[in-house]
């Protein structure tokens, strides 16, 4: 059976992947008993599987017939596709083939149509050509003018291919002719039109004018047009302009604008010209295209320039500009107050021409827009190359032209003088300092300030982006080193004590004195007159430094603001803003200047006037015995021995700075001398010896003080102190091993700030702590 | 601390006659550009650059100045916050480099006496026009105790060199600063607020 099994699985072999995995010829080399034994059981294995594959194989056979089935009936529909399939193939080709075909017909029909077109196109143009040839003539004759040129104009645009061919064809030397007169009076007309424009513009008939000037680019001569037209317009400019400057000489010198008649002037100037632009830009596009209007303002702004020129050397010449400006370079050089020119004088000179410079900012501004804007429509098709070239012709016109030359002299004058006026102002504002009674700052703070925002405002009403930062470089320069100098050297006077620090003060401020004075070069003549003026004057001068932080900052946010709207109307170049934040950044860094002067001058006061005062007052504390019993500690409770006086005298020292000081800077200085009381009251007591109640004593003293201190000062005295309680703590422990209730895993929320040493010193300070207790303590 | 992404911040100022290419030099370093036909400067003109220098960043603040005299006062207005002057000539100008020592009186006037200044002769790209020879540049700069360098903006020749190099003298200049004042409180008419805390450390 087993041989008959294998032999139904056909050939054997490694072939097929579904055949037995014993080969015939292995089954018949067995000899063995268990060997065939065990390829028997395997076969009949594989037997039991082929078995139930063979069965499931025809279970399918059911489902697999009835598929064969409907594939049977879809033969014939299939057949039936197949035969459609080829008669729409069949239908489609032949569409194909006609489509061409008529295509084909119409492609050579449309060919056959251009040619027409190009044909007719052809004979108009030989016909316009006649119809010109006839009608400049018969418009000549006419003196109509505009048909002429039209007709010229038709000539000109015509392919000169046309007039080629026209020439050869039967009627050449007739054409031949015919051309040379059309050219002939193309030059007529040339002529015609050119004298005419001049008679016209001698006349200023303005009708005249615009015709003619119309006429030009039908000829085209836009160049010669445009050039003629600005000649026009150039000779109205200067008339106007004369006119005006001869108003400005018979101007009264009470009259309201008298002070800015030239940058009156000027506007009238920039407004005519404007208003020319405006008027005429519209002839211009319409009959000479976009993209002409610079040529058009290159003419007027020769012009402008002459003009410009004119009403500039009137204005020097009047105002005395140049030997104002020597007598400024020469005031500078020179500290005799006797030649010194008075700075009130220049004031009006110098609103004046941060005028005339805002108007011909103005002025160059629109010129700007309004060729970038024209040459943006002519330019919408040209090269990148062509639109560089413009935007730098442009850049050119209004860098280069005199006007803007003009200008920036006149502000570069300015600038010196302008900054002449602020440095002498504001010396003059120093000088008169004074402090009224009751006022925290005095008055040269306020003024200072003043000044140097009137100047820096001046210098931003001129428009000049460069002109604005160089007066904020100089105010910079100016609070930073002179006028920080100047509340220095205040503050270096110190701050006198009283009683008796007095003779040891009076020593150093004497050598104070002297130095600075040195370093002034010239002796302070108001020096300190009494201690309370000193005192008082160290004060103001504390608040005023903080005053000039603040006012630094506040300048400077308002510069920001004002300058923001200057740039948002366009003025200045693509850097302005970044220059200008630079400036500003430079001036702000000197508001930290001042914050770190302040600084200093607390510090000196804190060192000088508080410090010496209040160091005796708590050594007091070493006269009063810590180390008391009941009766004692009753009596202190009537009779306060120290920590009462001490909050007085505070109390009354505070007084005088918080009366003096503003409240920031008294803040400051509160936090100073917390500071300070409790690094000196931490010191004595460690020098005291502390009984039981000696502790209690302490404890009660402490809290009082922090008590008082926490009124005084707006923050946490808390922090301070911390070391301070923890010693009390200690002090009122009933033993010493009490101590672990409250340290290392004991102490809860407590931080502390004494370390172990520390804590150990503090116990040795009660006498009735025995030093062994101390030592075998575990912290 | 400064909030911004730098370590140092310089302000260099160019100064110099007109048309001796301080433009040219500006540009040449910041965009790395020459431009044909530059047209003169007016007033001053405003470029960053920010180089790394020993692993520090340095932000270069150049302000690029017109050498026309009537922009002079503007740009003496600039001198006192520089860090650091580049004193441009042109070595095919004589006139240009005659010029020097009114130049140094301008410097002496208005700018910090801290301030390094720099003697740069330039366009030796046109050697065979050249007018001011190096020696006696080299003397001149001596004589003055400057440092000096000559460059073609045209050819960018040394152009880089003396920016970074410059950058390096800023820093061990503001090293040095930071040092003494350590020690002793600030001086007036410091210089910027530059964050020179981190610096020290490495030094």
């Amino acid at each position: 059976m087993a041989v008959a099994g294998s032999g139904l699985r056909g050939p054997p072999g490694g072939e097929g992947g579904g055949g037995s995995s014993l080969t015939m010829e292995r089954i018949r080399s067995l000899t063995d008993l268990p060997e065939l034994e065990a390829a028997y059981s395997r076969l009949c294995g594989e037997e039991k599987v082929v078995q139930e594959e063979l069965e499931a194989l025809l279970e399918q056979q059911n489902t697999i017939e009835s598929k064969m089935v409907t594939l049977h009936r879809l033969g014939p529909n299939l057949q039936l596709i197949e035969g459609d399939a080829r008669q729409l193939a069949g239908m489609i080709t032949f569409t194909c083939n006609l489509a061409e075909n008529v295509s084909s017909k119409v492609r050579q029909l449309d060919l056959a149509k251009n040619r027409l077109y190009q044909a007719i196109q052809r004979a108009d143009d030989i016909l316009d050509l006649k119809f010109c040839m006839d009608g400049v003539q018969t418009a000549l004759k006419k003196e109509d003018y505009e048909q002429a040129a039209a007709h010229i104009h038709r000539y000109l645009s015509l392919d000169k291919s046309v007039i080629e061919l026209s020439r050869q064809g039967k009627e050449g030397s007739i054409i031949d002719a015919n051309l040379k007169l059309l050219q002939e009076a193309e030059q007529r007309l040339k002529t015609i039109v050119t004298e005419k424009f001049n008679a016209a513009t001698k006349e200023g008939d303005l009708p005249q004018v615009e015709r003619f000037f119309k006429i030009f680019p039908l000829l085209g001569l836009h160049e010669e047009g445009l050039s003629k037209f600005s000649e026009y317009l150039c000779k109205q400019v200067a008339n106007k302009a004369e006119e005006n400057l001869l108003l400005v000489m018979e101007t009264d010198m009470s009259d309201r604008r008298a002070a800015v008649i030239f940058a009156d002037t000027l506007t009238l100037l920039f407004e005519g010209i404007a208003r020319i632009v405006e008027t005429h830009q519209p002839i211009v596009e319409t009959y000479y295209g976009p993209g002409k209007l610079y040529t058009l303002i290159k003419h007027l702004q020769v012009e402008c320039d002459q003009q410009v020129e004119k009403v500039v050397d009137k204005f020097i010449q009047q105002r005395d500009y140049h030997r104002q400006f020597q007598h400024v370079q020469n005031s500078m050089v020179r500290s005799s107050a006797a030649d010194k020119i008075e700075p009130r004088e220049l004031d009006p000179i110098l609103t004046e021409v941060t005028l005339m410079n805002a108007r011909s900012e103005l002025y160059l501004r629109f010129i700007k827009r309004r060729i970038i804007s024209d040459f943006e429509v002519g330019d919408s098709m040209a090269s990148e190359e062509i639109k560089q070239a413009h935007r730098k012709s442009l850049d050119k016109l209004l860098n280069n032209c005199l006007l803007s030359r003009t200008m920036q002299e006149l502000i570069g004058y300015y600038i010196t003088m302008e900054e002449y006026f602020m440095w002498e102002t504001v010396n003059k504002a120093v000088a008169m300092d004074t402090c009224e009674k009751g006022q925290l700052i005095s008055s040269m703070v306020d003024d200072v300030f003043y000044i140097v925002k009137k100047c820096i405002g001046r210098a931003l009403s001129s428009s000049s982006i460069d002109c604005l930062c160089a007066m904020i470089n100089h105010s910079t320069t100016l609070l930073e080193s002179d006028f920080r100098e100047v509340l220095c050297t205040k503050l270096k006077l110190g701050f006198p004590a009283t009683t008796f620090q007095d003779i040891q003060r009076g020593v150093t401020s004497a050598v104070n004195i002297m130095h600075s004075s040195l370093q002034q070069g010239k002796l302070d003549t108001k020096g300190i007159e009494s201690t309370d003026e000193a005192k008082q004057s160290f004060l103001v001068t504390l608040n005023n430094v903080e005053v000039c932080s603040e006012n630094i900052m506040t300048l400077k946010k308002t510069l920001e603001n004002d300058c923001a709207k200057l740039l948002s109307q366009g003025f200045g170049g693509e850097q302005a803003e970044a220059k200008i934040e630079s400036c500003l950044a430079d001036m702000a860094a000197v508001s930290n200047k001042f914050r770190d002067l302040l600084q200093e001058g607390l510090s000196e006061l804190n060192s000088t006037a508080v410090k010496p005062q209040v160091k005796p007052w708590i050594n007091l504390f070493l006269s009063v015995s810590h180390n008391i019993e009941e009766e004692e500690f009753n009596d202190y409770e009537a009779n306060d021995p120290w920590v009462q006086q001490f909050i007085v005298n505070l109390e009354q020292q505070m007084a005088e700075f918080k009366a003096g000081l503003s409240p920031v800077i008294y803040d400051s200085l509160s936090s100073l001398l917390t500071s300070l009381i409790a690094i000196e009251l931490e010191k004595v007591v460690l020098k005291s010896t502390f009984s039981r109640l000696g502790g209690l004593q302490f404890d009660k003293e402490l809290r009082s003080l922090i008590a008082y201190l926490t009124t005084v000062t707006t923050w946490t005295i808390r922090d301070k102190f911390a070391r301070l309680s923890q010693m009390a703590t200690i002090l009122n422990l009933e033993r010493v091993t009490e101590i672990l209730d409250y340290w290392g895993p004991n102490s809860g929320p407590l931080t502390w700030r004494l370390t172990p040493a520390e804590a150990r010193q503090v116990l040795a300070l009660r006498i009735d702590f025995r030093s062994e207790d101390i030592k075998r303590l575990r912290l | 601390m400064s909030m911004e992404d730098y370590d140092f911040l310089f302000k260099i100022v160019l100064i110099g006659n007109a048309g001796v290419g301080k433009t040219c030099l500006v540009r040449r370093f910041t965009q790395g550009l020459f431009p044909p036909g530059q047209g003169a400067t007016i007033g001053v003109d405003f470029m960053i650059k920010t180089v790394d220098i020993n692993g520090e960043k340095v932000k270069l603040q150049i302000w690029d100045t017109a050498g026309q005299e009537r922009f002079r006062s503007i740009t003496q207005s600039y001198y006192r916050s520089a860090n650091a002057l580049i004193l441009t000539y042109d070595i095919t100008c004589e006139e240009s480099f005659r010029c020097l020592p009114e130049w140094l009186r301008e410097i002496e006037q208005y700018a910090s006496n801290k301030v390094i200044t720099v003697l740069v002769g330039n366009k030796i790209d046109l050697a065979e026009k050249r007018e001011v020879s190096q020696q006696r540049a080299e003397e001149f700069s001596e004589a003055q105790n400057m440092y000096y360098l000559e460059t073609s903006a045209k050819e960018s020749d040394n152009v880089e060199k003396l920016f970074l190099d410059l950058a390096c003298r800023l820093i061990s200049e503001a090293r040095q600063n930071t040092l003494v004042n350590n020690v002793a409180s600030p001086l007036p008419g410091e210089g910027k607020s530059i964050s020179y805390l981190t610096c020290c450390n490495l030094n």
